[in-house]
């Protein structure tokens, strides 16, 4: 690739593997509080979880605290931290074209998520085994679409954000309650009504649903597709404008 | 010369809430030259570049490694990055990351980026700041190779040797006007044309020194013990000289001071405009001309 965003792409990935907040909290977090949790509630169904493998029920989920991990906190430090510096600057002044980065972003972050879903699910097969795909086209369809939603949204936090600090307390300060209420946390059905409330609209929420229901059998969870889409198409037109160099 | 600028500026103003930043600014640099842009602190001069590219303080990603860099930036017109690499000491440091070059191997790496593309004009803002001497030197050598390579260069600093050093013409900024344009020779002949001649003479012949208080462009002679200091302007060299060979005496220890650019734009910078006056017209500021 000698385009200017197959170069600037190449690169960022090269510099994503380097960081040590993208290993950390994309590639790590997810699987280690993955393991802890799916360990707390066992293996056994359980109506709390719908009447499926408790364990199963977290694999689903925590493909998109992935998601969430590389939309929420990875990209707005990054991209905040490249317009404090100067770095975008840099960019703009050598003659990348205008979208470029914004594309090339878009391209690492969703590398990032594949390869640490990859991980993910590598480590979850041996230790819970992975659950059974019942609707294989909802569930890649809704990570594709959740995927681009998230990394739309970290690019124009990013983009924003005045700097690499103020990002990283934004983004943690939405990621853990979106993590807690709509992925990785207890199932809805312990949760009271006033919290389930709160968490029901939450992007993550929403594609939670979105995978895990085709994924686990429990439903189709079309309104919860459709809104992942409707998010995706909205962020990812705010994100071009938001960052163009 | 072509009369087309690289860069042709005509009449830029520049506000910042009711703060004038730059008053009215014409600026040409034409293919092939090195124009430096001087003044004090707060004289518009970044303000000024930046209006014409669009760039201010600029970095590269910490963990990025030089040789990445170039990779990243270099187009399908791109210049051999080793070659480049090499020619500016930095092909050592290929695998080092952005973050761990000093001050000065940062400064070249960037020059080696602005070469890369055969771009037509690099802007150079503040270049040197923070560098030790060798460094410096380092940087300057860098630019002349960029402009013997055939790049147009406009450098901001507030520098005067660096500026006398590097640029073949200077444009002076002072409260975002341009206040005087012109080879750093011709800034000094017009606003610092004097010169002081000293030597020692034992007990120094009264007729000698009469003699000199005479010679054309002489304004003050002074004696302190066998020292003798003249000040006058550029003739007094000649003058003061032609008078001691008449007189048989050729000191050793004579020094001649002519004032370089830094004294001549202090000279010039420190000059207020009298309320009301327009500030003085620059000479060559729009078209490169004498």
């Amino acid at each position: 690739m000698s385009t200017a965003v197959g170069r600037l792409a190449r690169t960022e990935l090269k510099l994503t593997r380097r960081d040590p907040l993208v290993l950390t909290f994309v590639f790590a977090f997810p699987v280690v509080t993955m393991l802890i949790i799916g360990g707390a509630f066992g293996t056994k169904p359980d109506p709390a979880f719908d009447h499926v493998n408790p364990a199963h029920w977290y694999v689903a989920s925590y493909l998109t605290v992935v998601i969430a991990a590389t939309g929420l906190v990875m990209l707005p430090v990054h991209l905040a931290s490249y317009r404090e510096r100067g770095v975008l600057r840099r960019f703009a002044a050598a003659g990348f074209p205008r979208l470029s980065f914004a594309t090339a972003q878009l391209i690492v972050g969703l590398v990032t998520i594949v390869a640490a879903c990859g991980l993910l699910l590598a480590v979850a097969a041996p230790v819970y085994g992975l659950p059974p795909t019942h609707d294989w086209w909802r569930v890649a369809t809704a990570l594709a679409l959740g995927a681009v939603a998230f990394v739309s949204l970290g690019v124009l936090l990013g983009s924003v954000l005045p700097s690499a600090r103020s990002a990283q307390a934004v983004g943690l300060l939405i990621f853990f309650p979106s993590f807690l209420l709509g992925a990785g946390g207890p199932p809805p059905h312990v949760m009271g009504s006033a919290v389930r409330h709160v968490a029901a609209p939450l992007p993550l929420t929403l594609l939670t649903n979105a995978v895990r229901e085709p994924w686990l059998g429990l439903g189709a969870a079309t309104g919860s597709w459709a809104a992942v889409a409707a998010l995706a198409v909205a962020a990812a037109v705010a994100a071009a404008r938001r960052t163009a160099l | 010369m072509s009369d087309r600028g690289v860069v042709t500026v005509r009449g830029l103003r520049k506000t910042c809430g009711k703060r004038v930043v730059v008053d009215g600014v014409d600026l040409t640099v034409h293919p092939g030259e090195i124009v430096g842009l001087v003044g004090a602190n707060g004289a518009g001069k970044t303000t000024t570049v930046e209006c014409i590219q669009g760039l201010q303080d600029s970095a590269l990603p910490d963990r990025l490694r030089v040789a990445e860099a170039l990779d990243l930036f270099a187009t399908s017109r791109a210049h051999d990055g080793g070659e480049l690499l090499e020619q500016f000491g930095l092909a050592g440091r290929r695998r080092s990351v952005f973050s761990s070059l000093s001050g000065g191997e940062s400064q070249r790496l960037f020059l080696v980026l602005a070469l890369l593309n055969c771009p037509p004009l690099v802007i150079l803002d503040e270049l040197t700041q923070g560098l030790d001497p060798a460094a410096r030197r380092n940087v300057w050598t860098a630019v002349r190779q960029l402009h013997d390579a055939g790049t147009t260069v406009l450098l901001v600093t507030h520098e005067m040797d660096e500026a006398e050093a590097l640029c073949g013409r200077i444009v002076v900024m002072r409260a975002g006007r341009v206040l005087d344009a012109g080879r750093p020779a011709d800034l000094v002949d017009r606003y610092a044309r004097r010169a002081t001649v000293r030597f020692s003479v034992p007990d120094p012949p009264a007729p000698l020194l009469a003699e000199i208080r005479r010679l054309d462009g002489v304004r003050e002679v002074e004696l302190t013990g066998a020292r003798v200091t003249v000040r006058g302007d550029r003739r007094t060299i000649t003058h003061v000289g032609a008078a001691l060979v008449r007189w048989g005496s050729v000191p050793e220890d004579l020094s001649v001071h002519v004032p370089d650019l830094e004294e001549a734009l202090l000279e010039l910078l420190g000059q207020e405009p009298a309320p009301g006056a327009p500030i003085p017209v620059a000479h060559e500021v729009a078209g490169g001309r004498q």
